[in-house]
């Protein structure tokens, strides 16, 4: 029997000190001597051909050392992993805020100076702004080039603008829907909605005469960015060198590779390190944001409440680029049919070009968008079947044996139970709250998330010292990763989590690993790190055993000492050595000081189990002015073992709230390609007066696929508050509202609309 | 030159008259403790007190307050023990990237400064100038009422000559 206490215990950050005292270094708080400040010139027109670009004035600013425009760069293109982005527009532009030229000067006034003096002449051109109208046979291709594209995740489709066109599904929806008794059909519009993590996109380059380049950039997975810049720079991967920084939030959007690629020319033409740091307007035009979408579903349903076909259909905007999107299309649009039973199901999802600001990925992509949709389409069928929505979902819930609408196994399901709990712990049962003067409602909402997956590379390593280290080169963006992993090395060497160090190396010292994200952190890093240690455990037995002169079997690790003992049960071992003694006894190892070193690589399979979230949200709507109050919400979550509760409630409350703002406030709003929201006075968040009072449901006891039978949380409590609040607010009114963010003039509108009876 | 009184100790440098305090500090003094986040005044990211009072050092023009005593999160741990505010953030999830938490610390060390009993409510409302994306708050609120009762429990055994 395994006795876990490093795992499930509620360790604190050892982060913790630096980051409540100022010292954790971001990427725009690092500089180098002699750096100089990078800024960019963007676009003003959303779709135009630039006739002439003169940049002499610019580079008689004084302090100003080196001024590009895409004249001065390779003709190529960058991406994650489609390539259809130019580092600098070349010929024309296809969004406002996108960047034209660039200065590198001595201080940021310089740069900002020069940048006034650029000269551009733009002809406008007729520019796209709805992805519907972009489809559309006569609309102008925006990209006439995109067969030519390196990264397409398929031959083009042939419609207009469309460069994923990626289907899901299972059966065959004309024979489900000739099955059906009824037939019914809602279409639903999410926003475009910023990350907002606090902390702007920033970088660093030094491009050095060696040849090498010396990268600082808060981005998350540094290993496919480096591939990223080798393929723009045509430099050998080797040449590249990404250093460790504080992340200051990710959310997805910070996976962008946004103005490194061009930091390093600024660095080349000038011979110095740059910085570049956008600042928070830049951020909400210009930078990686989530797809707005625009859905439709039909189901075709037995009497008795049985789904037994459902088509779905979801346009994303894309904007001008799909450079940002590491596998192209967003692959969280397979959830649009839910987490139901339905034999006959198709998802069609068409990823668009349009003149508007290129998305990026944010926390669980695609998820909140189709989840909003299928499941205010699940509440809209239950009432216009007269069906309680709690009881409607249990009808066709996935039990165990089904496969999900586009053809999943998963084994161990747990959706039945995770709603139930949710749905008990909101009361759903009981009358709803009665106030008067307002309109009261609850809602439910459940989806699920499967942990991503990726690849790994750790090293754990122990000196004389008998401190752990744990070395890797990954990132933390605010999760607590960096505690857990440390938390899976104490366990498996049996030391208290406080005595084992990390060491973040950069990427030119070990292999490939994969970023943050995709809640594959605990699975895909957890399993190489558990791997590493358990590595370093077998080598310090073995090296430990001739010193104690006992066979390796009868040896194992105890509070940071090899003991020799018949069973781990017996109080007392009648020989130990210290794990730093064992290890200073060791040969050098060829990572530094004398000690004992282990590495371990994992490659993480696709998890033949997934993981439910069931939330319940209750509302309070004032008829005389639509304003929409959470009063109360409830997340339950399926839930393997938790290894750092206080971490894993942390990354639940921070979902939820997110889900929150996306809900209810939040919105880029554009005005003819131009976004009009650009500060947080505009693109409002929620502040510490929003948030409702919130339970939390762990359903304890699934086997997820990451160590001690764990599963990841990152992600998933940000997918169906929207929903959930949604539903409620329907149940409020009377009349749904399909299109998010949940406004109380939107609310007014249904209101209005409800008593007129339309 | 600017001169100023920067977590207790007088600090001077050239800087041209525009000049803004979060720069002054991240740039002419190399204190990167303050975070610059929304720039205008919104996020609290670059929170720091002068003379007690928080200001946005983003909207701040250091010349303006020449002579004035700064306090930045750098300067709140005494002689590396930390404030009770920055171990409550450490021990209640009241951050997860960090890039918020200096302004938050500054903003709720003032808080319990002038109000060290506040109300749940009262925090949410004290806090409403920080604005925080990964933690929901939630953590936030605890680590700051977590700090209210730990320097009420701690009061009587404060050392008075320090
Ligand atoms: S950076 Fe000063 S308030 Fe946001
Ligand atoms: S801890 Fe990341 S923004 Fe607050």
């Amino acid at each position: 029997m395994a006795i876990y206490s490093a795992i499930g215990s509620s360790i604190t950050r050892g982060e913790g000190p630096d980051k409540v005292t100022g010292k954790s270094l971001y990427a725009a708080d690092i500089t180098l001597p002699g750096m100089l400040w990078g800024k960019a010139l963007r676009s003003p027109f959303p779709h135009a051909r630039i006739v002439s670009l003169d940049t002499s004035r610019a580079r008689a600013v004084p302090g100003v050392r080196a001024v590009i425009t895409a004249a001065d760069l390779p003709d190529s293109l960058v991406g994650r992993r489609l390539r259809d982005m130019p580092v600098l527009a070349r010929g024309v532009v296809r969004f406002a805020g996108e960047k034209v030229a660039a200065v590198a000067a001595d201080d940021p006034a310089a740069a900002e100076e020069a940048l006034l003096l650029i000269d551009v002449e733009y002809e406008e051109l007729p520019p796209i702004f709805d992805a519907a109208a972009a489809m559309s046979p006569g609309a102008p291709a925006l990209h006439p080039a995109m067969s030519s594209y390196e990264g397409l995740p398929q031959p083009p489709s042939g419609i207009n603008n469309v460069f994923a066109h990626i289907t899901w599904g299972q059966g065959d929806v004309a024979q489900g829907f000739a099955e059906a008794d009824l037939v019914f059909e809602h279409s639903f519009n999410a926003q475009l909605m910023h990350q907002a993590y606090i902390e702007p996109h920033a970088c660093l380059v030094s491009a050095e005469p060696s040849g090498k380049a010396q990268v600082w950039v808060n981005n998350k997975d540094p290993y496919a960015l480096r591939e990223q810049l080798a393929a723009v720079w045509g430099l050998p991967e080797e040449r590249i060198v990404l250093h460790p920084c504080s992340i200051g939030g990710d959310f997805g959007g910070k996976g962008s590779f946004m103005d490194a690629p061009l930091c390093y020319y600024l660095s080349l033409h000038s011979g110095r390190p740059v910085k570049m740091v956008m600042d928070y307007i830049q951020e909400l035009m210009a930078a990686n944001p989530r797809h707005p979408a625009v859905m439709t579903i039909k189901s075709g349903v037995k009497r008795d409440g049985a789904l037994v076909a459902r088509q779905a259909r979801v346009v994303f905007d894309s904007g001008a680029y799909g450079a940002f999107k590491p596998t192209v299309y967003l692959r969280g649009a397979d959830h649009l049919c839910g987490v139901y039973r339905i034999p006959h199901a198709r998802i069609d999802s068409y990823m668009v070009y349009t003149n508007n600001v290129p998305k990026g990925h944010m926390r669980s992509p695609a998820k909140p968008q189709v989840v909003f949709a299928v499941e205010s389409h699940t509440d809209l069928i239950a009432r216009e079947m007269g069906l309680d929505p709690y009881e409607f979902r249990r009808i066709n819930l996935l039990r165990d044996g089904d496969s999900s609408p586009v053809g999943h196994q998963w084994r161990e399901i747990r959706a039945d139970e995770t709603l139930r709990r949710a749905a008990q712990s909101a009361g759903w049962d009981t009358p709803k709250p009665a106030k008067p003067g307002t309109l009261t409602g609850r809602g439910l909402a459940i989806t699920d998330l499967s942990q991503g997956v990726g690849r790994f590379a750790a090293r754990v390593s122990i000196g004389a010292s008998g401190r752990p280290k744990l070395h890797m080169a990954f990132w933390d963006t605010g999760t607590g990763s960096h505690t857990v992993l440390r938390q899976m090395v104490a366990q498996e060497l049996s030391v208290p989590v406080d005595e084992v160090d990390i060491e973040l190396l950069d990427t030119s010292e070990m292999p490939f690993s994969s970023g943050s994200g995709g809640t594959r952190v605990t699975y895909t890093a957890g399993q190489a790190v558990v791997g590493a240690a358990r590595e370093l455990r077998r080598q310090l037995i073995r090296a430990a055993a001739p010193l104690l002169d006992s066979p390796e079997e009868d040896v194992s690790l105890h509070s940071g000492r090899v003991v020799v003992g018949p069973s781990p049960q017996r109080p007392a071992y009648y020989r130990t050595i210290a794990i730093g003694e064992v290890a200073a006894h060791a040969p050098a190892a060829n990572h530094g000081e004398a000690g004992i070193v282990a590495e371990y690589e994992f490659a993480s399979e696709p998890p033949d189990v997934t993981s439910f979230c069931a939330q319940a949200a209750e509302v309070e709507i004032d008829p005389e002015t639509g304003a929409i109050t959470v009063t109360r919400f409830v997340t339950a979550h399926d839930v393997g073992a938790i290894l750092n509760p206080l971490l894993h409630q942390g990354q639940v409350e921070g979902g939820v709230i997110q889900g929150l703002g996306y809900a209810l406030m939040e919105e880029l709003q554009t005005e003819d390609g131009h976004i009009s929201t650009l500060s947080f006075g505009d693109y409002k968040i929620p502040t510490s007066a929003d948030i409702p009072p919130l339970t939390t449901v762990l359903v304890e006891g699934a086997s997820g696929p990451a160590p001690y039978r764990s599963k990841g949380i990152g992600e998933s409590a940000n997918i169906p508050v929207a929903a959930a609040i949604a539903n409620a607010v329907t149940d409020a009114i009377g009349a749904p509202i399909t299109n998010l963010p949940l406004t109380a003039e939107k609310a007014m509108t249904a209101i209005k609309n409800r008593e007129s009876g339309n | 030159m600017v001169k100023l009184k920067i977590n207790g100790t007088e600090r001077e440098a050239q800087a041209p008259a525009q000049r803004l305090l979060l720069d002054f500090l991240r740039y002419d003094l190399g204190l990167t403790g303050a975070k610059e986040g929304c720039g205008v005044g919104v996020c609290g990211a670059c929170t720091v007190l002068v003379d007690g009072e928080l200001f946005a050092s983003c909207l701040t023009l250091a010349a303006a307050i020449e002579g004035a005593e700064v306090t930045t999160i750098e300067g709140i741990a005494d002689q590396g023990r930390l404030h009770p505010v920055q171990q409550a953030f450490i021990d209640h999830g009241g951050f997860q990237c960090g890039i918020c938490t200096p302004g938050q610390i500054i903003a709720a060390k003032a808080l319990l400064d002038f109000n060290p009993q506040p109300t749940e409510d009262e925090i949410k409302q004290w806090m409403m100038g920080n604005l925080c994306r990964c933690t929901g708050y939630y953590g936030i609120i605890n680590s700051v009422a977590a700090a209210a009762r730990n320097t009420r429990n701690n009061a009587p055994r404060q050392p008075t000559d320090d």
